[in-house]
């Protein structure tokens, strides 16, 4: 019988971000309605809805091709996702115009001036987010689908 | 040996064996379930995943990381949306 652990590396990858989504989007509707930040949420929701739940399941499942091969453990697979994530994430952000860059720094959702000395410390905190995230959270439900 | 032997030979045979049970002295569904819940994890998956088992397993190292990410977003609030983006 063929298990498909493929799809069952994919579900265990989308939950994590699945689940954020509804935390997404109640930032984005509290920051709209409660603190007035102008942010178009149905433009702003596709990236973490669309992509990033994709990406996700399919890097795990690259991780799951990888396990008989030489390969990184699971908390460093996930911290290498940002490097793809964050120009993707960029560059559909300045496409769709929740994005400027200006002489002072980047200028998201019209709103918030992130200066570039900043990048670097953000860049790194999201590694250190996503190296927790898939070693503790995707790895659980690695092992709960038993694909660990 | 003829028919009269045989005949002899099958009621000893009969008196020597015990009778087998036709029946089931008691209900075994109930053991079942007990033991498919035995069989079954006590937690749901959440409490599994944040029991003080698993919690005292994570190195050190990573909860420094969790208090450097949260201190982070604690120190720059309004990058928060940006986060949210992102994720």
């Amino acid at each position: 019988m063929n298990s498909h652990p493929y799809l069952r590396a994919y579900m265990a990858g989308i939950t994590v971000p699945s689940i954020m989504l509804l935390v997404v989007l109640t930032g984005f509707v509290m920051a709209r309605y409660t603190f007035q930040m102008p942010i178009p949420i149905e433009r702003a929701i596709i990236f973490p809805m669309a992509l990033v739940p994709n990406l996700f399941g399919l890097w795990n499942m690259f991780y799951l091709w990888l396990k008989p091969r030489p390969h990184l453990p699971i908390g460093f697979h996930g911290a290498i996702l940002p490097f793809i994530l964050a120009p993707s994430g960029f560059l559909i952000a300045t496409c769709s115009g929740l994005l400027a860059a200006t002489s002072s720094g980047l200028v998201w959702f019209h709103e918030i001036v992130v200066p570039y000395g900043f990048l670097a410390a953000g860049f790194s905190l999201a590694l250190i987010a996503y190296y927790l995230v898939w070693k503790y959270l995707v790895g659980f439900f690695n092992e709960v689908l038993g694909i660990a | 040996m003829d028919k009269q032997e045989q005949q002899k030979l099958a009621d000893l045979l009969k008196q020597s064996l015990e009778p087998a049970d036709s029946g089931l002295k008691r209900d075994l569904w109930p053991q079942m379930l007990r033991r498919l819940d035995e069989r079954a994890s006590p937690q749901s998956w959440f409490f599994a995943m944040v029991s003080p088992p698993v919690l005292a397993a994570v190195p050190w190292f990573d909860w420094a990381l969790l208090a450097v990410l949260v201190l982070g977003i604690c120190a720059f609030p309004r990058s928060i949306p940006v986060w949210l983006y992102h994720f």
